[in-house]
């Protein structure tokens, strides 16, 4: 990239100490880089150089290296190297709305004492006050005059946008987001905060107990070193209420190194988070909304001001680090291979003229001494120190275990907790270690973990955040080559037999034997339980890893709590698959693999219907909902005897009978897209359908194929004491009492009343009564026919006629012409 | 057994074993930002509002573990010491002992179930009655036990196809003693859901029968099909004068969430509700072409039947999915706005306040921001016998903020008056503001103390709409009455048939307290 010149763009008193300056540099030149006093207190904060480098977890110039990036240093001194490009600030086009100007002002006054730790070099640091004080006014004025609207929130059912929710935080909810989804990983918690007493890892209760020599010997002085946290200054005298939360929201827009991810918040979490961290905040001034800070502000209509500090703004090379639409970056600066530590005068020592200042404490400035140093020896470096680097600059190993490095620090393991508090040890609560996870997770499903898609631990509060695609487009890649997890065998040839439709039965029984005490599957559980969904699995996971993780779990996954289920290679199940291991995993595969088309586990199943199967015992249990045989106005009617039938409220009809088990009541009470209920026994009977009673002038007449249009209403049921109902219903004139009861023998009885209704006008028409109808009929005995459905109905009659059959479209239908002066009882029994 | 203790890094260890006696230290002091000021003057009780296992739109969707799945959807108040609520898996619970404060001791009992999905419930003379997914059921206890031994079907005969969507909803009583239901639309029916539908044959809209209408099911059991047009009425209530409104959510042909006044012929939004236009009993005629695209207005227009919602609640700034509407009828036992709707907010977990008037005898009106911070989705408000109010919670199958999935709690008036606009009306030239205490009268002429916009929406098959036609407006004058209770703006550029956007941030009372909320949104059908 061609750097531009500097322009002669500061005010005369500046441009003439600048000349001064240039001349005081070429006599600097040759002069000996002076040692710094600085202690690592006052120096820039790079999280995995302070955890590691300073205490030579990894070599000084690996240290150096992450200083060059997470500096920035490169953003003028060019590297082609790709892994050493600038972390970069943040993106200021909306910083005059985002940042407070008096901060800005004051974090360019004195960027370390401001924002301890700030990784912004002091770039005014050897102006004389009264040029740094004119040059910090332009700046800020220039910074306050960058502003963009904030974007609008998309609401929808799922998602509540309140009406501005970042004014209505709840200060108290954010200070537990804030300590229980992750962003204590790297901030610093609050002192006060309570965290519900749990087990501590076996790995801290080790180190309670051991003195430091011991912590020593066996290797765990890095386990055992406090963690310094990621500073985030004042925050208060920073941020506004809605400036901080639209930046939880969506910190990569402001910064797009991905330094900071997006832990994916919801409005309201966002501004609940925001509250928190700006608690004791006197006045919101940009919230407030009587005075909008752009129309109040008079200095940023000071255009001139404005036009300065741009100026500076680029002089001063911030445009190097800063995006600015429209500004460019400056230079020039020596290539970083060009740049020679004994002799150069840099910007690490200082404070220099026109030079940034790091402020670096040795160590530090050491650190990118050699960095510096073994750059030209450096020929290509490998994949796995690559992948390194990159996790040490997204600060992956605040979290993540890798290789007996870094995880989640000494004393902030306990803000890490399992929902519920289910004790399912460090596994159910802390991220996990990423040891051989290029052996073990599929190329696609890490780049759904890095782009935020991949929520399979809904136990933990923790979440894994969205990482930008720029920050983590290597990643998996260099996972799989670290990991020798390129080449992954086929799921044919580790699982042999694994496309056998028999085995996926047997897998399915296998989860029963332990998987089903700690997993979920397809959202379903055993009471209490709470771990990995193995819904999916087959999508995540390699064949390979399943089948030794199976076979023997600690030797992938250290300290693991899943079972060997396996011991010496030998399955405990002699049973199933005449007990031979491989293939017992390549069941489990087998099912796991089409779990979303397969039963669940049994044991599952049997758990589900505790809660949601209806088992009378005592008394009828009376059920409305869709069901298949009995329509969208369903009354189903279970007995004690095991004897159980569904009516047809909108057509008046006793549709179907069965015996054995009742219903399941779980899609009617509590699933939204309303599934119908259908019976779970057996011997299940389709029950002469259509209305019972029908009025028709001649036996001729069809039958009526609608209640409605036939005359009925359906007026209901009341229950008696031993809580059986009796539908009630009126034929136009006539009332209907209709009781279904279980006989002795497994079928049912039907005890029905006709009443005209008082003052009726008399009925028009005959009234028919039809008790059956089939293809065929067959006789039985005296009142009693079956169909081909073989079911049997019975009639007893108090006047007794016999009816007749009639042939009709309906097929043989058994018609009984009935005279209903005063109450009229019949009686029906069903059997099948 | 979970225990609590503070955590000091440095000697966590030692102080794990202090847990206990730390564990009074909890963390129920909340510095409550938001909702700290509307509990100064509406404090919220729990009676209940247990945890759910699972995420509200989860398909393995659990209740607690413990208790009763209490998803609240409907609600009437027995006495002063019971209330009825209606329970979405299908049963009525009578509840003791809901105005304790603490509410330590509730007794449950269960009055009925088996019932489908009831979506309201109302005590009406000795029976209590609700609306089931396929009729209207008087429910009677007989015999004295307090158990339901009846189940006796009032009203059916609406179309019922077996889609999850169409819900029915009620009833409510109007001023001449009639139920009133509504009923949702069918969304997407396919395969043997067409077998139980009607068609139009000119615009050929199939649904089930009467789906997307509002009934009213007069004393002697016959049903009437009044009006139509409605996509989800989740909210029926009454006014002082006995008017019957329904409210609206959001989503294909409708804009926003509306509120309606529901009166004979008046069609809303849902195109598809006129699939029953030529059902016999139908109050709609003629309709031959539905415009699909054209701003409100020009829609209007161009299809006579069509009425602009009473009240439009802009997405977002005044909820998500508007539910219950509830009078306030204590006669200021629940502070400053007796006579006014209340209105249920289910995303947000909220409630609006809304005020009417009549102008050119139609309803318009004004909605304003209430309360915030339930611990669930608010679907059924029931006013107490001491004016408190019943607020019955549930969120399954969608979202909503709040801790947990379901509940009961009530909203108690603490007796201190916020400093709100009571009143927005329309005027010629503006409108007059009424405020619940005087204002300080240099604020109020400020015209930099007020910001109003408009705008309106599309009326098309879409789901929802933008806000369109967006203009601010100007303040020309503001005048103070002498009591200190009304301020008349004058504000140039009133559009009819657009939502006025009023943020008054700069006015305060004469205490000098800001509007506890400043944002009030007036639907302007008609300039008076």
């Amino acid at each position: 990239m061609p750097h531009e010149r500097p322009q002669e763009l500061l005010p005369r008193s500046v441009k003439e100490e600048f000349k001064l300056n240039t001349r005081f540099f070429v006599a600097m030149v040759t002069c000996l880089i002076l040692p710094t006093n600085r202690t690592s207190a006052d120096s820039p904060f790079v999280a995995a150089f302070d955890r590691f480098a300073r205490h030579a977890d990894i070599g000084g110039a690996v240290g150096g290296r992450l200083l060059l990036s997470e500096l920035s240093c490169t953003g003028c001194h060019s590297t082609n190297v790709q892994e050493l490009q600038p972390k970069g600030g943040p993106n200021l086009d909306d910083v005059g709305n985002r940042v407070q100007s008096e901060w800005v002002k004051s974090l360019l006054h004195s960027p370390q004492k401001v924002k301890p730790g700030t990784t912004m070099p002091d770039v005014l640091a050897s102006l004389p006050l009264g040029q740094k004080k004119h040059a910090v006014n332009a700046l800020a004025t220039f910074l306050e005059s960058l502003r963009q609207p904030y974007p609008e929130l998309k609401a929808n059912g799922a998602t509540p946008v309140p009406l501005e929710f970042w004014k209505h935080g709840h200060a108290e909810h954010g200070r537990t987001l804030y300590h229980q989804i992750g962003c204590v990983a790297c901030h610093e918690p609050d002192n006060d905060y309570e965290v519900v007493k749990i087990k501590p890892s076996p790995i801290d209760e080790l180190l309670e107990q051991l003195d430091p020599d011991e912590i020593a010997e066996m290797g765990l002085t890095s386990a055992a070193r406090r963690v310094n946290s990621v500073p985030h200054g004042e925050l208060p005298t920073k941020y506004t209420k809605k400036s901080l939360t639209f930046f939880l929201l969506a910190p990569e827009k402001v910064r797009p190194s991905g330094r900071m991810p997006n832990f994916q918040l919801s409005a309201v979490d966002a501004a609940d988070i925001a509250a928190y961290l700006l608690r004791g905040a006197k006045i919101d001034v940009a919230t407030d909304s009587r005075k909008p800070s752009h129309s109040g502000n008079t200095a940023i209509n000071n255009s001139s001001l404005v036009e300065q500090g741009r100026k500076l703004f680029v002089n001063l090379q911030c445009a190097n680090c800063h995006v600015v639409t429209g500004l460019k970056p400056t230079g020039p600066a020596k290539p970083l291979t060009n740049l020679q530590t004994e002799t150069d005068t840099t910007c690490l020592d200082g404070p220099l003229r026109n030079q940034p200042h790091f402020e670096l404490d040795d160590f530090a400035r050491n650190s990118v001494v050699a960095a510096l140093t073994t750059m030209q020896a450096q020929t290509d470096v490998n994949t796995a120190e690559s992948l390194n680097f990159r996790m040490l600059q997204l600060n992956c190993y605040a979290c993540h275990e890798r290789n007996k490095q870094g995880g989640v620090g000494r004393f902030r393991k306990p803000y890490f907790e399992t929902i519920g508090h289910v004790d399912i040890g460090d596994e159910g609560r802390l991220p996990p270690p990423l040891t051989g996870v290029g052996q073990k997770l599929k190329e696609p499903w890490m780049r759904n973990i890095f782009n935020g898609k991949a929520a399979v631990r809904p136990h933990m509060h923790f979440r894994m955040p969205k990482f930008p695609e720029s920050a983590t487009r290597d990643l998996p890649s260099q996972f799989l080559r670290t990991d020798g997890g390129t080449q992954q065998p086929s799921e044919q040839s580790v699982f042999s037999a694994a496309r056998r439709p028999e085995l996926v039965e047997a897998g399915r029984q296998l989860m029963d034997v332990g998987c089903v005490q700690c997993h979920s599957f397809k959202g379903h559980a055993l009471p209490g339980t709470v771990g990995v969904d193995l819904d999916g699995i087959a999508n995540r996971v390699n064949p390979k890893w399943f089948h030794g993780f199976l076979l023997n779990p600690p030797e992938l996954k250290a300290r693991t709590r899943m079972p060997t289920f396996f011991p010496n290679g030998t399955s405990q199940n002699k049973e199933l698959l005449g007990g031979d291991t491989d293939k017992q995993i390549a069941a489990m595969w087998a099912y796991l693999r089409d779990l979303n088309k397969q039963p669940l586990p049994e044991k599952i199943i049997h758990a589900r219907n505790q809660n949601y199967e209806l088992t009378p015992t005592d008394r009828p249990i009376v059920l409305r909902t869709f069901m298949q045989s009995a329509g969208t106005h369903a009354i189903a009617v279970g007995f004690p005897q095991n004897v159980h039938f569904a009516f047809d409220a909108e057509q008046v009809s006793l549709a179907q009978a069965w015996r054995g088990r009742f219903l399941d009541a779980e899609g009617t009470w509590f699933v939204r897209s309303a599934p119908p209920a259908d019976p779970i026994g057996n011997a299940r009977a389709r029950l002469p359908g259509g209305v019972p009673f029908a009025a028709i002038d001649s036996p001729l007449q069809p039958w009526p194929t609608n209640a409605e249009t036939a005359g009925y209403r359906f007026g209901g049921y009341r229950l008696n004491k031993d809580g059986v109902p009796t539908f009630l219903y009126r034929i136009h004139e006539i009332d209907v009492e209709d009781r279904i009861q279980p006989t002795d023998d497994g079928g049912l009885v039907r005890q029905i009343v006709l009443r005209k209704r008082e003052g009726a006008r008399h009925v028009a028409d005959q009234l028919y009564f039809r008790p059956h109808l089939g293809k065929t009929l067959t006789l039985r005995q005296a009142g009693a026919y079956s169909n081909d459905d073989g079911v049997t109905v019975a009639v007893s009659l108090r006047s007794d006629p016999a009816g007749e059959l009639r042939n009709s479209d309906a097929g043989t239908e058994w018609l009984m012409p009935l005279e209903v002066n005063s109450d009229l009882q019949i009686e029906v029994q069903y059997s099948w | 057994m979970v225990d609590h203790c503070k955590l000091d890094q440095r000697r966590f260890s030692r102080q794990l074993a202090t847990a206990l006696v730390l564990s009074l230290v909890c963390t129920s002091s909340a510095e409550l930002a938001g909702a700290a000021e509307e509990n100064d003057y509406y404090r919220l009780i729990s009676i209940a509002t247990p945890r759910a296992q699972t995420d509200s739109r989860s398909k393995t969707w659990k209740p607690a573990p413990e208790g009763l799945a209490l998803e609240v959807s409907g609600m009437t108040v027995l006495d002063d010491k019971r209330v009825a609520v209606a329970i979405r898996k299908g049963e009525v619970w009578i509840l003791d002992g809901v105005y304790d404060d603490p509410p330590k001791n509730v007794r449950y009992k269960r009055f009925a179930s088996a019932l489908h999905e009831p979506l309201g419930l109302l005590k009406h003379d000795d029976s209590l009655y609700t609306a089931q997914r396929t009729e209207l059921t008087q429910l009677k206890d007989t015999d004295g036990d307090e158990v339901a031994d009846e189940y006796l079907t009032v009203a059916k005969g609406w179309g019922v196809t077996g889609h999850y969507h169409e819900y029915a909803y009620g009833p409510k009583l109007d001023g001449d003693g009639n139920m009133w239901l509504t009923l949702n639309i069918g969304l997407g029916l396919k395969g043997n859901q067409l077998t139980r539908t009607v068609r139009e044959p000119i615009l050929g809209y199939r649904q089930g029968c009467w789906r997307g209408w509002g009934l009213k099911i007069t004393p002697n059991g016959t049903m009437i099909p009044v009006c139509a047009g409605m996509r989800s009425p989740c909210g029926i209530g009454a006014n002082a004068g006995g008017d019957m409104f329904y409210t609206d959510q959001q989503g294909n042909w409708v804009a926003t969430n509306s509120l309606h006044h529901m009166r004979k012929g008046a069609f809303f939004h849902h195109a598809e509700a006129l699939a029953s236009m030529s059902q016999p009993g139908s109050t709609i005629q003629g309709v031959t072409s539905v415009p699909n695209g054209a701003p409100l207005p020009q829609a209007l227009e161009q299809f006579p039947q069509l009425k602009p919602p009473a009240v439009w609640f802009p997405y977002k700034k005044m909820g998500q999915s508007a539910t219950d509407i509830m009078l306030d009828a204590s006669g200021g036992r629940f502070g400053p706005f007796a006579g006014q709707l209340f209105v249920g907010e289910f995303t947000q977990a909220s409630m609006s306040r809304v005020f009417l008037e009549q102008v050119d005898g139609e309803y318009q009106g004004a909605c304003f921001p209430f309360r915030s911070s339930f611990a669930s989705a608010v679907l059924r408000m029931a006013q107490g016998a001491d004016g408190s109010v019943f607020v019955g919670l549930t969120n399954r199958g969608w979202s909503s903020l709040g801790t947990s999935s379901y509940g009961l709690q009530r909203l108690v008036w603490t007796g201190k008056t916020p400093f709100e606009i009571k009143e927005m009306r329309a005027r010629p030239h503006g409108f007059e503001l009424v405020f619940t205490k005087p204002v300080d009268a240099q604020t109020a002429q400020d015209l930099q103390s007020y910001a109003m916009n408009s705008y309106t929406y599309l009326y098309h098959s879409t789901y929802g709409s933008d806000e369109i036609q967006k203009q601010n407006l100007a303040i020309k004058r503001s005048v103070v009455s002498d009591d200190g209770y009304r301020v008349q703006l004058q504000i140039d550029g009133l559009r009819e048939l657009f939502v006025h956007e009023l943020v008054a941030a700069g006015i305060r009372s004469r205490n000098g307290e800001p509007l506890l909320h400043p944002h009030g949104y007036y639907t302007l059908n008609r300039i008076p």
